[in-house]
């Protein structure tokens, strides 16, 4: 089949860019990656796009095909055709190199890097320990299916107001040596994922889950991830209280009270009684003249003994400490 | 008539007065009646570990389930953590476990029938559109509204379910009268989670969505979810400062869009109550031949 791919051309600084016609004929399905391969052997050398593995394994040839985020070399052209043409641009969210060659390493192997790798051996399996089964490490295996190709982070609400954020890939990274049963450093690993811009910056809008195109669903991971830190006692990393005091705060109010006491979560979350306090003055003032808010102490809803039971039994089964 | 479990949340029965008093007067004029659950536990609101917020959503799950009824929800966030809970209390032994740990002490028992639907949904599924459209008084002509979902009724597909429910509040919005003004984040995060964390990221997202509003012509935005309120209504004015622009986009919760619809009184609806003034929605509306009373 004969068809059009119009591509984005120019270095990473220029802002208008232009896109390049190039005509090829090729099988309906070969993939969208080899395609353009075909163009740059035979049309055009000076095309610069990333690739490598072509068979799926390494996620390197991530693109924009008609402005959704593709791994090209398992992209058919006939299911990227779009009138008779595909549009390729580079990924958003890194900084572009030339035409559509993204910058890797700014956009995933940074943020991958700034966890400690490899899993240390805790000797689970080993001396007559009990051994790792297969269950054990179905979830971690699920995690080891990532290929770095980036779709999740492309949908990532945190990393569309902040690059900095390390984004659901980096996090499943991390899920993958935490949740594997024969890594030894399960606690300083939450510790490192809570840093700002990690594991408690996101805001759980499971858009990742809805991109990867392996079904990793990556939120969940990162869920999981928090609830493991939560067991572990971790609920933020060393730099940034804030989210433990925010998660504290949370727990305190639903466990004391049965339900949130929003005002008290925000003054806590913000330092405390004085400091807190003066950050929430403006806010707590306009809502109280709108009748959103009182200066009455928070009331207990009926059932909120039954819900400090369930805490307490929370703690038991979980031998979760507070 | 058609009757639910009412599972109001916490912020509707706080900071967002308004929802509250605006959902209950709406449901009395659709004639569906709701039973409010008032000794159940927060959801947990994907703030806490699953661990513990799981049990206390079997907990309410399980009081639904002993009325006979569906449990209805009024805020994003609550119907995306109890509706995920619920799901993974399909699992037999999960609940079992549940049961055996949590709610036997109490007495209780969940046998995993609970259906948790939020008022959206029931608008549309329960009540239906032409009933709706029968009911307009005050049909929102001329004016742009532009959806603003919340992240948990458009995600994770499976706790969602339908796939149409992706667009409810456009259907509704075009059976009211009104015009859709679509935004690009209509299914993004509002930035609420991250208020009290990272600050900067939430005040960001916040920007973009109501400045996109603006942009796009928009005269409010509606949402069905209370955190997304709180974040697009009361962080606004911070917002727009943190992006050096004027905003000043009103944002309408569901129920108040639908009670104005309906040709209730803006001011029994709480659009006084707001950050950012609802002045100029309320000086476009119609006026209604007699007041309408909600029973």
């Amino acid at each position: 089949m004969e068809l059009t791919f119009n591509v984005r051309r120019g270095d990473g600084r220029t802002k208008d860019a232009t896109y390049q016609a190039y005509h090829v004929d090729v099988e309906p399905e070969t993939s969208v990656f080899e395609a353009l391969v075909k163009v740059r052997e035979e049309q055009d050398g000076t095309l610069a796009f990333r690739g490598n593995c072509a068979v799926g394994f390494c996620g390197d040839c991530t693109m924009l095909v008609n402005g959704r985020q593709e791994v090209t070399c398992l992209t058919t052209v006939s299911k990227a055709l779009k009138d008779d043409a595909i549009k390729i641009d580079p990924i958003p969210y890194a900084p572009t190199v030339k035409d559509v060659m993204y910058d890797a390493k700014r956009f995933i192997w940074d943020k991958v890097n700034s966890f400690s790798p490899g899993v240390v051996f805790n000797g689970a399996g080993w001396g007559g320990a009990q051994a790792v089964t297969d269950d054990d490490l179905r979830p971690v295996r699920r995690a080891m299916r990532c290929t770095m190709c980036g779709i999740c982070d492309q949908g990532c609400t945190v990393i569309d107001v902040n690059l900095d954020f390390k984004g659901p890939a980096a996090l499943t990274k991390v899920y993958r040596y935490v949740f594997d049963p024969r890594d030894g450093r399960a606690k300083e690993r939450v510790v490192e994922a809570g840093e700002t811009n990690g594991v408690w910056d996101c805001v759980h809008c499971w858009e990742a889950s809805d991109h990867c195109p392996f079904d990793i669903d990556p939120t969940h991971r990162i869920m999981d991830l928090r609830d493991r830190s939560v067991r572990l006692g971790v609920k933020s990393g060393t730099g940034n209280r804030q989210a433990a005091r925010h998660y504290n705060a949370f727990e305190r109010s639903v466990e004391n009270h049965g339900w949130l006491d929003e005002r008290n979560v925000a003054i806590q979350s913000y330092g405390g009684l004085i400091k807190g306090g003066l950050k929430m003055m403006p806010t707590g003032l306009a809502a109280l003249r709108r009748g959103k808010a009182n200066l009455l102490p928070h009331p207990k809803r009926p059932g909120a003994s039954a819900i400090k039971a369930l805490f307490a039994r929370y703690r038991e089964v979980t031998r979760t400490e507070r | 008539m058609n009757r639910f479990a009412f599972y109001p949340g916490c912020v509707s029965k706080g900071s967002c007065p308004e929802l509250y008093e605006s959902v209950v007067q709406v449901m009395g004029l659709l004639d569906m009646e709701v039973e409010e659950l008032t000794d159940v536990g927060c959801s947990g609101a994907g703030v806490l570990t699953s661990e513990v917020s799981d049990p206390i959503n079997a907990r309410t799950l399980a009081k639904a389930e002993q009325m006979g009824l569906a449990l209805m929800t009024i805020c994003s966030t609550c119907q995306g953590v109890i509706g995920a809970a619920a799901l993974r209390l399909q699992d037999p032994e999960y609940r079992a476990f549940i049961n055996k740990e949590y709610l036997a002490a109490e007495g209780l028992e969940y046998q995993g029938t609970t259906e948790v639907k939020h008022f959206l949904w029931v608008l549309v599924e329960d009540f239906g559109l032409d009933e709706l459209k029968a009911l307009v008084r005050r049909p929102l002509e001329g004016m742009g509204f532009s959806p603003f979902y919340g992240c948990y009724l458009r995600r994770p597909a499976d706790v969602v379910g339908r796939r149409e429910r992706r667009t409810y509040i456009e259907k509704i919005t075009e059976v009211l009268g009104g015009t859709v003004v679509n935004i690009s984040g209509k299914g993004k995060c509002c930035g609420f989670p991250s208020l009290t964390i990272n600050e900067p990221n939430a005040l960001a997202m916040t920007a973009k969505h109501t400045g996109e509003a603006k942009d796009n012509g928009a005269d409010a935005m509606v949402t069905p979810c209370p955190l997304c309120h709180l974040e697009l209504d009361g962080e606004q004015t911070q917002a727009a400062a943190a992006a050096r622009r004027t905003i000043e986009m009103p944002i309408l919760h569901l129920p108040q869009m639908v009670g104005l619809a309906l040709g209730l009184d803006p001011k029994g609806l709480g659009l006084g109550r707001h950050f950012v003034s609802t002045a100029k929605i309320v000086a476009q509306l119609e006026p209604v031949e007699a007041a309408v009373t909600a029973t």
